[in-house]
């Protein structure tokens, strides 16, 4: 796979690690769900997005981790520009740059919690149970490796949904609410694995309708209406300007 | 479901292979068992005799066959497929029992006759052919004994209706008496005969009686002569008019006649059971992909989240269907072997209630349904596969 460069963004940042440029999604409908986006986050950055339910920041979670394509626009990822590309293209990158962390979990239920990270692994080309063992002691699941997810609590399940999004090693973490289904106590666990995470150089993209979370990030960004209505880096109130 | 619907399909197939291989390979001989399918009888009323090569003039008025040439029937081309033969030679006789007498036609045939085959390019143990009537009438319904010994001379199968009218049962005596030459008024010749056993087919031959053939041949003085000779002749893909022709070219003064109506009959059951087989099993296939395809459109509904999430988590779409083709692969593998089992006892059914016969366990049976259950299993899952290919990622986040 030999994707163009796509380093010349019209954004002032070094190095992003993700860049969008006039990203526009229009679904069947006709619905525009993201206007005119144009976002650079660098590597190492926690990046938290706020807005209110439809405003566009699940559309936008999808783009950057390239479960979706845009309409319009330009998307970088890792350098490398993705735009236009097929579905196998961009289910490669994905595979081998981003990490999910799902509200709802979404673990496969007739798997253990090993085979839920390892499954992560088997599509990425390299099992290896040791080393997933190892990602679930590091998120304090060494105990439940052979645990349904029925039998996990919400915050296990959870952290096994982290251990399986970070097996592979990706530079990008989306998390969608991560904490969102989780008492606080749990949650609190989860924060601080993610924070672990960031501190190890990971980027992270972190959606969240908690304004205590915000404060844990390097930066946060509030769409509204599929716009980026402000930005804390800039100050600015539309588009990131 | 799924598993049901490829194991009734492999059941119905290999309930109808089964039977057809167990039961269809027999079924010239079921149909032989509506006895002879060609007749020979003399041509004509001359036969030219003489050397190879010298003519020595002809005899005129010949209206039998030569009881020495039958041989030549089993030295054919299609001589694997005459299944027997029996020569007949028919006369009117006088039949007297006690006080009761009537006239009766006495026919002289094989019963169990072993007779040689002198063709030098056989093997020894086929230069020997061993016939009779039960050959070519294996429906005669007998009471008593068959007659056994080709070389019996006093025995007699006496048909239902003279049997009755003369008050005679197996282990009575009885008496015949033929008149040779015309006006009754030529010399008389008269056995006494034991009735063996009483024949009873519902046609002609519950009005005759059978003896061996030189019984029959010194009664009447014609010795080493036969009327007709009823050849059982039977294949599915040989015509009997071919074996026929190749009677008449062993043996030229005689012409073979085809029963036409039991061979058509014959080769029409044939071709309609073979005609419904392949119905039953079009439609226990497409009922079969059918099912599996209801089954598996609605697990792919069902697990849409979850193919979601493969591919989110780096699953190309080769392998989302790698895994649901695997699923369908097993599952005919496993509804084929249990729907075999299961054949197999339906096949039985079916031998047992149909043809009144057990059918034995065919593994080449076994090797063509497995592979026809995986086949249509994932003939009938292409759709829903590609339907689990289509799933987008982006569901998994959008929480559809």
């Amino acid at each position: 796979m030999n994707l163009p460069s796509c380093c010349e963004v019209n954004d002032k940042m070094a190095d992003p690690i993700i860049s969008l440029n006039d990203v526009t999604k229009v679904y069947d409908g006709g619905t525009r769900a993201l206007n005119e986006v144009t976002l650079s986050v660098k590597r190492e950055e926690w990046t938290t997005i706020m807005g209110p339910s439809g405003s566009g920041k699940t559309t936008l979670l999808n783009i950057i981790g390239c479960l979706d394509a845009p309409t319009s626009g330009t998307v970088c990822i890792a350098g490398k520009d993705v735009t236009g590309v097929s579905q196998a293209v961009l289910t490669k990158l994905r595979r081998e740059n981003v990490g999910l962390i799902f509200q709802q979990y979404h673990l496969v239920p007739y798997l253990t919690a090993l085979e839920n990270v390892m499954i992560a692994q088997y599509y990425h080309g390299n099992t290896d149970e040791a080393k997933a063992e190892e990602a679930l002691k590091g998120v304090g699941l060494g105990h439940r490796l052979e645990h349904l997810p029925a039998h996990l609590s919400g915050g296990e399940q959870q952290r096994v949904c982290i251990a399986r999004a970070l097996i592979n090693d990706p530079a990008i973490l989306l998390a969608d609410e991560p904490t969102g289904n989780l008492d606080q106590n749990n949650g609190k666990i989860v924060l601080e694995l993610i924070r672990r995470l960031h501190e190890e150089g990971r980027a992270i993209i972190l959606v969240t309708h908690n304004p205590d979370i915000i404060k844990l990030g390097d930066r946060t960004i509030r769409i509204v209406d599929g716009t980026v209505e402000w930005d804390s880096t800039s100050g600015g109130t539309a588009n990131g300007e | 479901m799924a598993i049901v619907s490829v194991l009734m399909a492999s059941a119905v197939i290999t309930a109808l292979f089964t039977v057809s291989l167990g039961v269809g390979d027999n079924i010239a001989q079921e149909f032989s068992k509506y006895g002879a399918n060609l007749i020979l009888e003399p041509q004509s009323s001359t036969i030219p005799i003489g050397l190879p090569g010298v003519t020595m003039g002809s005899v005129t008025e010949q209206r039998f066959i030569n009881e020495s040439d039958l041989w030549l029937i089993k030295t054919i081309p299609w001589k694997v497929n005459v299944r027997g033969f029996a020569p007949f030679l028919y006369q009117v006789v006088n039949v007297s029992h006690g006080s009761n007498a009537q006239e009766a036609v006495l026919a002289g045939t094989y019963f169990n006759k072993t007779i040689s085959i002198h063709d030098p390019t056989l093997p020894p143990d086929q230069q020997l052919f061993t016939t009779g009537v039960a050959d070519v009438s294996p429906w005669w319904k007998v009471t008593g004994d068959w007659i056994k010994d080709q070389n019996d001379t006093t025995s007699a199968m006496v048909g239902s209706k003279v049997a009755q009218t003369l008050g005679l049962s197996p282990g009575d005596s009885f008496r015949v008496s033929y008149a040779r030459g015309q006006n009754n008024t030529a010399e008389t010749n008269a056995t006494g005969l034991k009735v063996r056993g009483i024949v009873e087919t519902g046609g002609a031959e519950d009005n005759q009686i059978f003896v061996n053939l030189p019984v029959a041949q010194e009664l009447s003085g014609r010795l080493g002569k036969v009327d007709t000779v009823q050849v059982s002749a039977l294949c599915i893909r040989c015509p009997v008019e071919e074996i026929a022709a190749s009677i008449k070219e062993k043996i030229p003064y005689v012409q073979g006649t085809s029963i036409k109506q039991l061979t058509n009959a014959e080769m029409g059951m044939l071709g309609k059971y073979q005609s419904m087989m392949a119905l039953i099993t079009a439609i226990a296939l497409i009922a079969s992909m059918l099912g599996i395809f209801t089954t598996m459109t609605a697990n792919v509904v069902d697990r849409r989240r979850e193919i979601g999430l493969m591919k989110s988590i780096g699953a190309e779409n080769r392998s989302i269907a790698s895994l649901f083709l695997t699923e369908a692969a097993i599952t005919g593998l496993i509804g084929g072997v249990i729907g075999f089992g299961v054949g197999i006892g339906l096949a039985q059914f079916i031998g047992l209630s149909v043809f009144s016969t057990t059918v034995s366990l065919r593994w080449e049976v076994l090797a063509a349904a497995i592979p026809i259950s995986i086949g249509v299993s994932l003939l009938a899952s292409a759709l829903p596969v590609k339907r689990a290919t289509a799933v987008e990622p982006a569901i998994v986040l959008r929480g559809e």
